[in-house]
């Protein structure tokens, strides 16, 4: 007897809400889970996925897709393909891999939280799959650099960042928590696969498969790729919530995007904007991260929200006014706090990555020259200790992140100062102090780790305690692997000036 | 000791230091300086020069005179020609 189609019977099995008769609603559905809308609950009702999708479907491609990417390694692993790519490279893989792999498993539970406390059983139902599909990154995350592990111990923090108290694994977790790992399920939905997923990684996942295969690193371009397409299909939760939400409570639909698509651009920089401007080899460089942004994400983003019915984030023109610099400050940042990471910062400051900069960027050399030139003299004079740091940069009661981007108003940086119950608190920009004022209570015990070394948290109080607490031994830091010999290649007699 | 966030005017990030009550401004100037010149900002032969919440304050004046608290916000630059 020949198997119905899908369309014959998917409605049947897409709505099985029905009406509770020995508990209340709310007892099945806790505002403090589910969150709260101005949503009427029949209203849910409407929630509908464009990419529909059985289990037998789902498990019969997840097989096929894990047997390509897992077969494309198994052929690979003897190549030793890693050791033939140059730091640049292998920073951008460290990097994915310790800010990612145990956070996709984080998402998996956000995911299994939407399954269980989602409001219509469509939702529950995709979000199955996304939660069965976000455990599946987190395994293969952690299983590809395993093997890298006994070439090279910073792939070990593929796993073992997101376990330490290290400063860029602090600020993914503040991020991640808030997007989804605590947090409701209404807040996941928007957060996670609409601002997120659909706001960035969906379309910077293809962008980056493309990457590792021109670079040659075709394990990490198949496992990138078969990632990218279970994102495109769990995406879909953000848009079918938010389809809801814009009929019945716009402003908290506009609130959350804004909220996670301003966290998310701050990690985004640090993640993306340093990779493909100062990481990616050079004769590998298909686009500046700002190019790639216009192109790819803002064209995209924009055309999302309006045909969703969203306007712009409100801190738009600070958004737009980063583009051109979010990438430098933090590759700054990062370059002279480098002990302090798991990977090995390169500079990306030869003479012709540095054309290329100014190419792409008219005006780096303006804004961002003068601080290379001089960390250039200092090696040039043999002055090593001073292109490395003695205190610590301020970091943001928001992102985490060092208060190092200029704001579009002045041109600085500012730093916004507020006290809250008693503590100073300081910001990088508006947008983080808006997340932070409209609900201090979620943020306020969030201890940056500058809080925590005036707390006397971190002993000694040095720097080396620091780098103990992060849990970086001194096989694990960050250092630059040219020992700043790319800087004797600038003319010392000509002020640096290229 | 009174930890503060430093900016010293022309480097890209916010620090962390540390001063005395007792340091003048013109200490607290020199070490947030120590973090920032001839480490990404150029060195000038100029002197240097503090400003709490946009107010510039002479450099003799105390910290525990103008009142600063833990984790202020304070601005150091090069005094104008």
């Amino acid at each position: 007897m020949p198997k119905l189609k899908r369309e014959d019977w998917y409605h049947i099995a897409q709505k099985v809400n029905w009406t509770f008769s020995y508990v209340s609603h709310e007892e099945v559905f806790p505002k403090e889970i589910v969150g709260e809308t101005q949503v009427p609950i029949e209203a849910w009702e409407e929630w509908d996925e464009p990419y529909k999708m059985t289990y037998r479907e789902y498990v019969d491609i997840q097989r096929d897709k894990d047997g390509g990417a897992y077969a494309v390694k198994s052929a690979l692993s003897k190549a030793k393909i890693t050791n033939k790519l140059g730091d640049g490279w292998n920073n951008i893989l460290k990097m994915h891999y310790g800010a990612l792999a145990v956070l996709e498993w984080h998402a998996g539970i956000a995911e299994a939280r939407m399954a269980r406390f989602g409001l219509d059983s469509a939702w529950r139902n995709t979000a199955v799959f996304g939660s069965l599909d976000e455990v599946r990154h987190g395994q293969m995350q952690l299983y590809f650099p395993h093997e890298l592990v006994r070439e090279d111990i910073q792939f070990d923090w593929a796993h073992k960042a997101m376990h330490t108290e290290e400063w860029v694994s602090v600020a993914a977790r503040a991020t991640f928590d808030d997007m989804f790992s605590a947090t409701n399920a209404i807040d996941v939905a928007v957060g996670l696969p609409y601002a997120f997923e659909t706001g960035f990684t969906n379309l910077q996942f293809l962008g980056m498969a493309a990457d590792a295969m021109n670079v040659g690193d075709y394990n990490f371009s198949s496992l990138i790729s078969s990632i990218q397409t279970d994102e495109s299909r769990h995406a879909q939760i953000g848009e079918a919530t938010l389809q809801v939400m814009m009929k019945h409570d716009k402003e908290k639909a506009q609130e959350i995007v804004d909220r996670m698509f301003w966290k998310a651009w701050r990690l985004f920089g640090v993640m993306t904007g340093i990779s493909m401007d100062y990481y990616s080899p050079l004769k590998h460089r298909s686009m500046s991260f700002k190019e790639f942004m216009d192109e790819w994400i803002i064209n995209q983003f924009m055309q999302n929200i309006e045909s969703v019915g969203l306007d712009k984030p409100w801190f738009w023109d600070q958004f737009m006014y980063e583009q051109d610099h979010i990438s430098h400050s933090l590759q700054m940042g990062i370059y002279f706090w480098r002990p302090t990471v798991w990977w090995k910062p390169v500079a990306g400051m030869g003479i012709e990555e540095r054309q290329w900069l100014s190419e792409k960027y008219p005006d780096w050399e303006e804004n961002y020259g003068p601080y290379w030139d001089t960390i250039i003299q200092n090696y040039q004079n043999g002055a090593v200790e001073k292109t490395l740091p003695e205190t610590l940069p301020v970091l943001c009661s928001c992102c985490n992140l060092p208060i190092c981007i200029p704001d579009a108003k002045t041109g600085k940086v500012e730093v916004k100062t507020i006290t809250y119950e008693g503590q100073k608190k300081h910001f990088c920009s508006d947008p983080c102090q808006w997340i932070f004022e409209r609900n201090p209570q979620r943020y306020a015990g969030q201890k940056t780790i500058v809080d925590r070394f005036l707390a006397g948290e971190v002993q000694p109080p040095t720097v080396p305690g620091l780098l103990n607490y992060m849990s970086l031994s001194e096989h694990e830091m960050g250092y630059d692997p040219e020992n700043g010999a790319w800087a004797l290649q600038y003319n010392k007699d000509k002020n640096l000036v290229i | 000791m009174i930890p503060l966030s430093g900016l010293f005017e022309g480097d890209f990030v916010a620090q962390l230091f540390v001063v005395g009550q007792e340091d003048t401004l013109n200490q607290l100037a020199e070490k947030l300086a120590y973090h920032s010149v001839d480490r990404r900002v150029a060195k000038q032969d100029r002197p240097f020069e503090v400003l709490i919440k946009g107010e510039v304050f002479p450099g003799d004046v105390k910290v525990n005179e103008v009142g600063l608290a833990p984790m202020d916000h304070v601005v150091v630059r090069y005094a104008p020609l």
